[in-house]
């Protein structure tokens, strides 16, 4: 039963078809799917899926993209209430755009995908500074800083991730708080990341979770020895 | 099968340069200079095309052809005669014409802009004008235009259109802004170099002299977009990439103007650069609202300049709202697998029933790629036959190589990449226009006139357009198509000795919107992905 719903479900997510998706789980609740099931086995591997299809496919296009994590996250938030025992979270990232940058729609995808993959989220907007993206952290004892930059300029230039990682070495957090951008210009040039002093990179949206679940991870780590 | 359309009017002229050979289907009547002034391999000249100079001297291979004009009786002997030779500006074309050109000018970029591709400026003279010649230059970021004037006469004396040579630079605005960092000088010269060649082209084969004519030009009016304008003066293009400046006007006056009085040997030169609105919003559009007086209309009166930089302009009745978005290359064929400028060998149109596709070209040659209305044209129909869905994913997947118009053609494939690049392109233009009209508390349907501009020219089919959602589905009757929008504002001011007066009153009634402190307009950019057409009830109220 479980195959038969994974394969609706995929099929009305590969069509950008939300309706057709969140009706399909309605119909696996109904069945007797616990809410759990419809996350862990539904919803996460249906994103992974996803995403190594349309990577390897030619013709996938931007508004998959966003279906599918959009629709991941829409199903995300109904279950997790439904859960019989709170699930455990991963970590916490914060995320923004970087200085300069008003593009948010790549953080977004990339915000539902990590939702979805049960690490908390903040949502610092576009056009942050290097000094609030670190506030931020701190204040909110995020594992992970990410940084979305959409144009040349913002992902190169000096306001944006290098003055990150100069404040971050200013204070001494870099063993505490690791730094992941992601962005087209990063894309084009895939060495550029450790250029700006990133610590990693994703060039979609559950790439962007898995690296950053790989950081929180290593920050833990570091943490209890 | 996919045809290439002959009317019965056309013939085709074959030029013979050397070794090379092109061939240009054209209609009936025209001289072939100016054939060949528009496509081809040029003929030397130096007069405006009067049978003056006796430079445009070609020689007849085979074909119809007119008889003997008393021009050129005067200008060739009866050895060259003999020979076959005529004077191109003279020699007309009645059927299909072979020529050959012996002695042809060193090569140039400059073609002249199609007569039909220009406003007609009105006779009457609004005020006096103490100067002979004035020169008007649309600077866009991939081509400049530029016409010369007669401005006593109010005749055009000559167009030219040419390449943007800062493209070795980037194609877009932003790594142009990136380059001046280190480069600004050299980008400043390389376009400053382009727009004094352009006009000595331009005195030179219409007028027949170029250095004593330069002191005769008296104004040189030039309109563009902000970043281009900040690039030509070398001032203010390191504040446009902070968003802190984009809502506010941005200076780009040259430091000096007598600098460049003297290197462009124009003495008595007024160089005038009506200021731009604000970062993304140049004095090109403000041009465009002078060409189509959108605010002489009814409330409600939208105005869209498509191209890379989508610039947008919305006439509420008080105020003037504008802004700009990012469409991206695609509406002018770049990024795109077989994509190419509006050029011989584009498919400009698609015509289809069922999976039969016939594809107009321009030039009526074989199909070498797609110019911007074309794509639009094959996606649309691709929809349409079912081809496509409205995802904007093939029924059937094409593979790599895309999907062919014509099977036996490869240059007539649309990849899936092409169709999401034209997808998000727009996304971003409906979602724009959807945000301005939100903005001012208007729905679609209270659009009254909606005046389309730029890269589509007139090839743009607008009830295709509409079937894809790039345009609302408004009433044909309110829509308009209009090419070079941004030149003929520019001629228009330029003959106008209040022209200045014009431009800043137009730009102190603009209000920029910022598209990206928008809320809605994240979600209306995912909304218009889909290729249907934009429903006119949906709601405007903003989020
Ligand atoms: C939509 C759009 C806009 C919208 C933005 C709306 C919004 N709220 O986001 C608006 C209209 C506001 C806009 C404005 C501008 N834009 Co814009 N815009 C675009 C457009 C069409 C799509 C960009 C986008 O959202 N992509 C979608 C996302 C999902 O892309 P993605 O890269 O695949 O995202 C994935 C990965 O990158 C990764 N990822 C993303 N972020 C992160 C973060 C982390 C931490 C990780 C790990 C991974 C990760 O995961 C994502 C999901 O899978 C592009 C052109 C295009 N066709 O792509 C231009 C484009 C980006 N814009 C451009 C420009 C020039 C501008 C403007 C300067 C122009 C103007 N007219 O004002 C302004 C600048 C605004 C600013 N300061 O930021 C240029 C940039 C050129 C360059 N050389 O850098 C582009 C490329 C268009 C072009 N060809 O000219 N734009
Ligand atoms: S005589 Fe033909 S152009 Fe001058």
């Amino acid at each position: 039963m479980l195959d038969d719903i994974i394969q609706s479900y995929n099929e009305a997510v590969f069509e950008t078809d939300r309706m057709a998706a969140l009706n399909v789980v309605d119909r696996a609740l109904a069945q007797g799917v616990t809410a759990e099931e419809v996350v862990f086995k539904v919803v996460i591997p249906a994103i992974e899926t996803m995403m190594s299809l349309i990577a390897s496919d030619p013709d996938a296009n931007l508004a998959q993209h966003f279906m599918t994590s959009q629709i991941a996250v829409e199903v995300t938030e109904k279950m997790l209430p439904k859960f019989r025992n709170s699930p455990e979270v991963v970590g916490r990232v914060v995320i923004g755009t970087a200085h300069g940058d008003l593009h948010s729609l790549g953080k977004r995808i990339v915000m539902g995908c990590l939702k979805a993959m049960m690490v908390e989220v903040v949502d610092l907007g576009v056009n942050v500074s290097a000094e609030h993206f670190i506030d931020e952290a701190v204040r909110l004892d995020a594992q992970v800083i990410g940084i979305s930059a959409m144009m040349v300029h913002t992902a190169m230039g000096e306001e944006g991730c290098r003055k990150v990682r100069a404040r971050l070495q200013e204070r001494g957090l870099t063993d505490r708080i690791k730094l992941v951008v992601g962005g087209a210009p990063y894309r084009f040039d895939p060495n550029l990341y450790q250029a700006v002093g990133a610590d990693a990179w994703a060039e979609d949206g559950i790439n962007a979770a898995k690296v950053i679940i790989e950081l929180i991870r290593e920050v833990k780590r570091h943490d209890t020895p | 099968m996919l045809t290439a359309n002959h009317s019965n009017q056309m013939a085709v002229l074959t030029v013979h340069v050397g070794a090379s050979v092109t061939c240009l289907p054209f209609g009936r009547g025209r001289s072939v200079r100016e054939i060949l002034d528009l496509f081809g391999p040029r003929v030397r000249a130096a007069c405006g095309g009067i049978g003056a100079c006796g430079a445009c001297v070609v020689r007849v291979l085979r074909g119809e052809v007119n008889p003997l004009m008393p021009a050129e009786r005067l200008r060739l002997d009866s050895a060259a005669q003999a020979r076959g030779e005529r004077l191109a500006c003279q020699l007309r074309l009645l059927g299909d014409l072979a020529i050959r050109i012996d002695h042809p000018p060193p090569p140039s970029v400059w073609t002249t802009i199609p007569m039909e591709d220009l406003c007609p400026v009105s006779s009457e003279q609004p005020a006096a004008i103490r100067y002979k010649y004035g020169l008007a230059v649309d600077l866009g970021t991939t081509h400049i235009r530029l016409s010369l004037w007669d401005c006593g006469s109010r005749q055009r004396m000559a167009t030219r259109r040419g390449p943007n040579p800062q493209g070795v630079f980037g194609a877009d605005v932003l790594s142009r802004l990136d380059a001046a960092r280190i480069h600004a000088a050299e980008l400043a010269r390389l376009v400053r170099d382009a727009l004094i060649d352009a006009l000595r082209d331009m005195l030179a084969r219409e007028l027949g002299k170029v250095t004593p004519l330069l002191a005769d030009v008296g104004r040189v009016m030039i309109v563009g977009n902000t970043a281009m304008l900040t690039l030509l003066t070398g001032a203010g293009y390191d504040t446009l990439i902070d968003p802190a400046y984009w809502q506010q006007p941005i200076s780009c006056q040259p430091p000096d103007w007598q600098a460049w009085q003297q290197a462009w040997g124009l003495p008595n030169a007024e160089i005038v650069l009506p200021a731009p609105v604000a970062g993304f919003i140049g004095s090109d559009l403000v041009a465009d609202l002078i060409a189509t007086d959108l605010v002489e209309g009814p409330p409600g009166s939208m105005l869209l300049d498509l191209g890379t930089n989508v610039e947008l302009a919305l006439w509420t009745g008080q105020r003037v709202l504008v802004t700009s978005t990012p469409g991206g290359p695609a509406f002018e064929g770049v990024g795109i697998r077989h994509g190419m400028p509006v050029q011989i060998g584009a498919i400009y149109r698609v015509h289809g029933i069922d999976a039969a596709f016939s594809c107009e070209v321009i030039g009526g040659v074989a199909p070498q790629g797609f110019c911007g209305s074309g794509l639009l044209d094959g996606i649309a129909r691709l929809l349409e036959n079912g081809a496509l869905k409205p995802s904007g994913r093939f029924t059937v997947p094409p593979g790599t190589e895309g999907y062919r118009l014509d099977p036996d053609n490869p240059r007539t494939a649309i990849t899936g990449h092409d169709v999401d690049a034209f997808q998000r392109a727009k996304a971003a233009t409906a979602a724009a226009m959807g945000t301005l009209l939100a903005v001012a508390g208007l729905e679609w349907s209270d659009l009254q006139r909606l005046c389309i501009c730029g890269s589509f020219g007139h090839h743009l089919d607008l009830s295709l357009a509409q079937s894809v959602g790039l345009l609302p589905p408004l009433a044909l009757s309110r829509m308009e198509l209009m090419t070079n929008a941004a030149l003929s504002g520019c001629e228009q001011a330029l003959l106008d000795g209040a022209g200045m007066a014009r431009f800043a009153r137009l730009t102190h009634l603009m209000a920029p919107v910022n598209l990206s402190m928008r809320g809605r307009y994240d979600d209306d950019y995912l909304d218009h992905l889909r290729l249907k057409p934009i429903s006119l009830s949906q709601n405007q109220t903003i989020k």
